[in-house]
Order: C-alpha cells, then structure tokens, then sequence
C-alpha cells in the first residue's frame, strides 16, 4: 500500500505539470482540446491525490509500522477514530492532508464550472494547479508520508497518537480549519483569473461569494473550535492566548471578514474593485503565511510543531505568491478604477469603508504584535516579544470601534443619511444601551472597558432587534402575517442581509463573553483530605485523593465537592494523568492535567489537578472562576446559524 | 469627496501607527541571555524580562512548607541562573526539559510569572523507543 501512496503522489506531480502546460498552449492557441485535456488531467491529479491519501489511511488503519509516519503516530492500542485523524497528526501528513482537500475543492470547482466562465477557467486552473504543484512537491521531496521505517529491527508498536490530540475537538477542530484556509484558494483562483483575462466586471465576485463565505465559516468555526479545545484541554484556563499560531489563522479571517463585506459595495455601488482584489489576494498569501509561521519555528509557540526545513520553501512560495499579484495589480490598475465616487460620510457606503480600513487595521497590529520579535531582532539585533497584554492593549479598543460600527452600519441609507434620521435611529438604541449600562452598573459592573463594552453590545442589540421589528411590522401591515411567519418569510426573502445581522448578534453575544474575561478569578492551593478553601461564593472541599490504573495511563484523582452559598451543587473530579507510564524510560511517559469544570451560563468552574505529594497527600490545586464563557460559544452558533442562512440556495426561495 | 475619506484614512494610519508603538513601549519584553541580563536588569530595576534554557538535571526542588513554590536553576550554555517560581508547573516541566521564563529579575533570583515548556516536539519521537522486535536481517 505504501509504495501506491507514493507512486500515485509521483504521477499526480507530472499530471500537475502537464495541467498547468496544457492551459498555457490553450490560452496561446486556443484550441479547445487542449483546454479539454487540462480539465481531465486536473481531475486526474485530485483523484491520484485521494487515492494516495486513503492509501496512507489504510497503513494507518492497518498499523503498517514499516511507514515511519505510522510508526511515529499510531500504534496498536490508538483507538481507530484516532489512527484516522492521526493522518494529519504530524508535519507530512498534515501536509498531504491539506492536498486531499485542496483536490476535493478543485474537483469541485472544475466539475461545477464545467462550460462556464470560459474565459476565467483555464487561468484558474492554472492557478490551482499551480497550488497543487507546490504541495505536490513538498509531499514527493521534502516530507514525504510513506518514507519506509528506518530501523534495523522489526517495530512491532509504534509510539502512539499525543494524547493532547487524542480529543474529539482535536479531531475535527484541524480538518475544519483547513477547510478554511485551503478553501481561499479558489476565491484566489478566481481573482488571479480575472486579473490575467482581464474579465473584471462583478461576475467572477459573484461566483466566489458563497465559497468564500462558506470558507470564512470554516476557518472561523476552526479557530473558535482551537479555543474550545485550549479551553478544555490545555488547562490554563483561557481560550485564547494571542499565540502566533492562533494569530496566524486569525489574521487571514479578519481580511476575509473585510472581504465579504466590501464586496456588498462592489455589487450594489460597483466601487472599491481594486481594494476588494487586495483583500483577496492577502487573504490567501496570510493563509499560507500563516503555514509558514507555524511550520518554520520562527517565532516562539506553545503549539510545538517541529521547526523544520520547510520554513523557507513557505516563505519562497508567499513571495513567489506577493510577486505575481502585485504584478498583476499594477498591470491592471486601469481596470480597477471606480466609476463612482463616495458621496457621504454618513453613508452605508463608507460605513462599510471604515469597517475594512478597521479590519486591516486589527489585521496589521496582529501581523506587528507577531513578527515584532523577528523585526526587533533584525534591526535591533535584540529579541524583544510582546505578549498578549500588548495585543489586549492595542486591539480591545480598535475592537469596540468596529462592534460600534456594526451597530450603525444598518442605520445608514445608502448614497447619503439625512440628519434627522441619524438622529430618530440612533436616540431608542443609545438609551436603551444606556439603561443597560445603568442596570449593570447597579448589579457590580464596573471597569471603563467593560462598561464601553456593555453600552456598545446593548446598543448593537436593540439596532438589530429593531431592524427585524421594522421588517416585520412592514410584512404585517402589507400582508396582514402574523409575527413569526412575517419573521420567516422576511429572513427567506432576504438571506444574505438577515442572515448577516444574525452573525452580528453571534458576535455581541461572544464580546459579552469577553467582557467576562475582566470578572474573572482564581486561586492556587495546597489541600489535604478534608480541607477547603473559599473563592467569591464557592467552597470547594477535596473529599477524596484516589489513584487508578486504565489501559493506557495511570491517573490520580481528587474528589471535589463544591459548595455555593452552603448548598452543595456538584463535584469536580480532575485528574493528574501519565501516559506511556510502563515504559521504561523515563522520559518517554508523558504527564498531563485532566481538568474537570463545572459550567453554567453565570460562570465556569474550572478546576486544575497541579500536582501530588503522595507522601503527605498533599494536593495542589488551581479553581478558577472564568465568568460568561459558554457565551462566546454561544456566539458561535449564532454565527454558524446565521452564516448557513445567507449560504443556502436561493432555488427553494422560489417555491414559497 | 474621496480626498476628504484618503485624508481621513491617512489619518487613521497615522494614529495606529503610533497607537502600536505605545503598545509596544508598554509591553515590551526582552528575550535575554544570561549574560545580558546580569549587565541590563541593573539599568531598569523592576523590568520584566524573558529568558530560556535548560532545566539543569536535579535542581528541581519543591518548597517543603508551600508546594506551589519551585526552585531550580536554569542553564544556558554553561551559565546558570536561580528561578523561583510559585505557580502550578506545567505538565512537561521536568529535570532537563527546555523552558521560558517571564519576570523579573534582582539580581541572584529570577523571579518567574509565566513558565513555558517547549517539549512536546520532543513528542516527535525517536523510533529507537518503539516497541522492538526481532532485528531485521
């Protein structure tokens, strides 16, 4: 099976070749048959690419341990859902992964295009074949997956999965997110294409909307599934730490996130046709940033990949990548003009202007805060971080701007907003904000930023509720429907925009998450059986120190009771765990935290097993109390829901 | 019209440019060796710095009255350097094991706030640890 995997990647890298040869003698000659056979050979490539990816699915599967990747991943007592995600557990695997999806995509878009967009095609086949190619050769020359085991004895069980990884948040968190970064690909495609055939009108914007949305989502969903992860499994009690890992997948979501909603303006006002084409093409050049900064060890992580050999081919193709669209953009800059011109400030059109100017600017401090300690380093020869209270610093407050915008963005008309509407539409929200603050002021809040927050969460609230309440007191009046089949067919009627104002609310409800992160405590201490300690309203009581030997680790346990004002209300069981504890090297087991939280929609629980004098039976533990968590996952399935509105087809709109 | 949107766009550069720079003034943390630290952290008392190195092998030792508090010593090429520590050590800390550490230092005792573990590369493993079998002949 292995040598399949690795034929089959062999002939993919020549077919990508031939791919890319074909549609270049079709846009020179053209002649159709040579655009024919590029289609085919394109898919033959995809299919070659599946085949070698099941093909390494099947060693896996079948502890082929003579693979090295195997060997070093799986071994026999690794659960089978993992020895499946275990393909992209490690740094070749992971890349042959992001070509399985890469192909599924092109596949795809080549199937769905099939005798559309002529003039678009054979450059956006070039340009995914191109992508393919520079995977193509990584997988065959630099990380190949289906290298043979070096050793000279028969390895009869591998070294297993981390069990970091062994986790189902762990297991689709990475397939999710790579469907977001490689899915910018074929919205790049497209752009490169447009670009090259100088086809620049709206309709290739078009097409990629809904597959830019629905990658946007992805990636999103991705890294809001990386936080839920850190959060439950890591055990330091944060979702979010302004890794450079983390920063690397946030930075091409916030230009995506500019993207889709300036390409509303380009759409309606056909403006902005050079700024959307930048967006674009720096979303994708950060996704494979982003690879390269997580694969090249060039800034300090806490996600350990290896630092490898991989870090400066990353680094060519982004500036193989930058080269070829700043070429193109000053080439076709005539193009791009406007036709129109903004006419207001108090415009939806500049609302939507200033929200992309603040989007980048997120974008650019998050690529500064990142790379500061390589710049640093190289003008100063000193290294100097900055770390995560820099970028709360920086970002809280460039943040709350845009939270604000999005808040008045649906009270701007297009073109231009008279005064005296500005003025109606802002006063029933900006009181109604106020009062909130008033009532959370009232019940403890306190703080200038998390007061901000509040007025400016309430205030994009009530505009939202009073734009659906508007639409639906329309639809009443006109067709006499009652409430929510008024709401239903209003949200039916127009998608993308009800769709839209779900996701902002998803996005208030997360910030009034955040907000929490400022009320939240926690306490370290050493326990014996028996005794407790108190936190806000809590006691907790360690009632037990038990110790326990499963299949594949050996676990302490502490029994928790906790305690709210007198009443007890659950126990909390967290537990120092160590895996690979039979084997003989010392080195080899590997500790971890098994942490036990207790979640209600006020606050979480959050308890960390630190450490055990088993002679004493002493127990040292972290409580911590994060406020409002479940929120910003809450917030999340609003911006999934949402998001799956504005994406589902429009053919069932006209059946209704 | 559109001038008056550039200006205010440039503006707007202007102000998170040095809105970055602030941040940065504000947070910034220098990633020292040991050497450097002696002869800086004098300048600027109270001064937060970074550092990394070795776990020095068993030179870990956990206070006898509070076991939150860690002492050990960390080695960088031959340099040593006490760090105190008094938080609940990450699951890979450990006799040898490659860390960061973040705080402040007076002088003979690294005072640490954040300690790091970079190990789970290490995860990467060797197959010599694999399970052995017959030899390959």
């Amino acid at each position: 099976m292995p040598i399949f995997g690795d034929l089959t990647l062999s002939i993919s890298l020549g077919l990508s070749l031939i791919t890319i040869v074909l549609s270049f003698i079709y846009i020179v000659t053209k002649d159709k048959r040579f655009f024919f056979t590029s289609e085919r050979t394109i898919l033959s490539v995809c299919f070659l690419v599946f085949l070698s990816t099941f093909s390494l699915f099947s060693s896996l599967l079948n502890s082929d341990f003579n693979v090295d990747y195997v060997a070093r991943y799986s071994s026999i007592e690794t659960p089978i859902i993992y020895k499946f995600t275990a393909i992209w557990a490690g740094q070749s695997g992971s890349l042959l992964f992001w070509l399985f999806i890469l192909s599924g995509y092109v596949a795809l878009v080549v199937i769905q295009n099939k005798n559309k967009h002529q003039k678009l095609m054979p450059f956006v086949i070039i340009t995914l074949s191109s992508i393919q190619l520079f995977f193509l050769i990584l997988v065959n020359f630099v990380a190949n997956p289906f290298i043979p085991a070096e050793a000279n004895f028969v390895i009869e069980n591998g070294l297993g999965l981390n069990p970091l990884l062994q986790n189902p948040t762990m297991a689709i968190h990475p397939p999710i997110l790579y469907l977001g970064y490689v899915g910018f690909s074929v919205p790049f495609a497209f752009a490169i294409a447009a670009l090259c055939s100088k086809e620049l009108n709206t309709s290739w914007l078009q097409t990629i909307r809904r597959w830019t949305l629905f990658t946007w989502l992805a990636l999103g969903i991705g890294i809001l599934l990386g936080g839920w992860w850190a959060y439950n499994e890591l055990g330091w009690g944060g979702y979010w730490a302004w890794d450079p890992v983390e920063n690397a997948s946030l930075m091409p979501w916030l230009t995506a996130t500019a993207f889709i909603h300036s390409i509303i303006i380009q759409e309606k006002k056909n403006m902005l046709k050079m700024w959307n084409m930048i967006l674009i093409l720096i979303t994708f050049t950060l996704c494979i940033f982003g690879t390269f900064l997580t694969r090249s060890g060039i800034v300090s992580s806490v996600h350990s990949f290896t630092a490898s050999s991989l870090g400066p081919i990353f680094l060519a193709f982004v500036f193989l990548i930058l080269f070829v669209c700043i070429y193109l953009l000053i080439t076709r800059s005539k193009y791009l003009k406007s036709e129109k011109k903004l006419e207001s400030f108090a415009s939806r059109e500049s609302g939507f202007l200033f929200n992309n100017v603040i989007f980048v600017s997120i974008c650019f401090a998050v690529f500064w805060g990142t790379m500061f300690p390589v710049f640093s380093e190289a003008f100063t020869g000193s290294q100097i971080t900055v770390g995560p209270p820099f970028f709360n610093q920086i970002i809280i407050p460039i943040s709350l701007i845009l939270l604000f915008l999005s808040g008045i963005g649906p009270l701007l008309a297009w073109r231009k907003t008279s005064k005296e509407s500005l003025v109606r539409n802002f006063s029933i929200p900006s009181i109604l904000g106020l009062v909130v603050v008033l009532i959370g002021i009232l019940m403890g809040l306190i703080g200038l930023y998390p007061i901000i927050t509040t007025f400016l969460c309430a205030f994009v609230f009530f505009t939202i509720v009073i734009e659906f309440w508007r639409g639906i007191k329309v639809r009443n009046n006109k067709y006499n429907e009652n409430i929510i089949i008024a709401l239903l067919n209003m949200i039916n009627k127009n998608r993308s925009r009800y769709g839209g104002y779900i996701v902002h609310l998803g996005i208030v409800i997360m910030f009034i998450g955040f907000i929490g992160k400022a009320f939240d405590i926690e306490k370290e201490s050493s326990l014996r059986i028996g005794e407790s300690i108190s936190l806000s309203n809590y006691k907790i009581t360690l009632l037990n120190l038990r110790e326990s030997e499963r299949p594949n680790h050996y676990a302490w346990i502490a029994d928790l009771e906790i305690e709210k004002d007198g009443k007890i209300i659950s126990t909390l069981v967290p537990e120092k765990r160590v895996y690979f504890h039979k084997n003989e090297n010392p080195d080899r087991r590997q500790p971890h935290s098994e942490l036990s939280i207790f979640s209600t929609w006020r606050e979480d629980i959050y308890s960390i097993f630190g450490g055990i004098d088993t002679e004493k039976d002493l127990l040292s533990i972290k409580i911590m109390i994060n406020r409002l968590v479940k929120l910003v996952w809450l917030g999340g399935y609003f911006v999934l829901f949402g998001t799956v509105i504005a994406l589902w087809p429009k053919k069932s709109l006209k059946r209704i | 019209m559109n001038k008056k949107f550039s200006i205010v766009i440039i503006v707007f550069s202007l102000l998170l440019i040095i809105w970055l720079g602030m941040g940065v003034g504000d947070n910034e943390l220098p990633y020292v060796t040991i050497d450097e630290l002696s002869e800086d952290y004098s300048n600027k008392p109270g001064k937060r710095f970074r550092i990394g190195g070795i776990v020095y092998q068993g030179s870990v030792i956990v206070d006898e009255k509070d076991p939150l508090l860690t002492n050990f010593i960390l080695e960088q090429e031959k340099k040593f350097m006490k760090v105190s520590y008094h938080q609940i050590l990450p699951d890979m800390f450990k006799d040898g094991s490659e860390v960061i550490v973040e705080g402040i230092f007076d002088g003979e005792v690294f005072f640490a706030d954040n300690l790091m573990t970079k190990c789970a590369s290490k995860y990467e493993g060797d197959l010599r640890d694999a399970a052995q079998g017959s030899e390959k002949i």
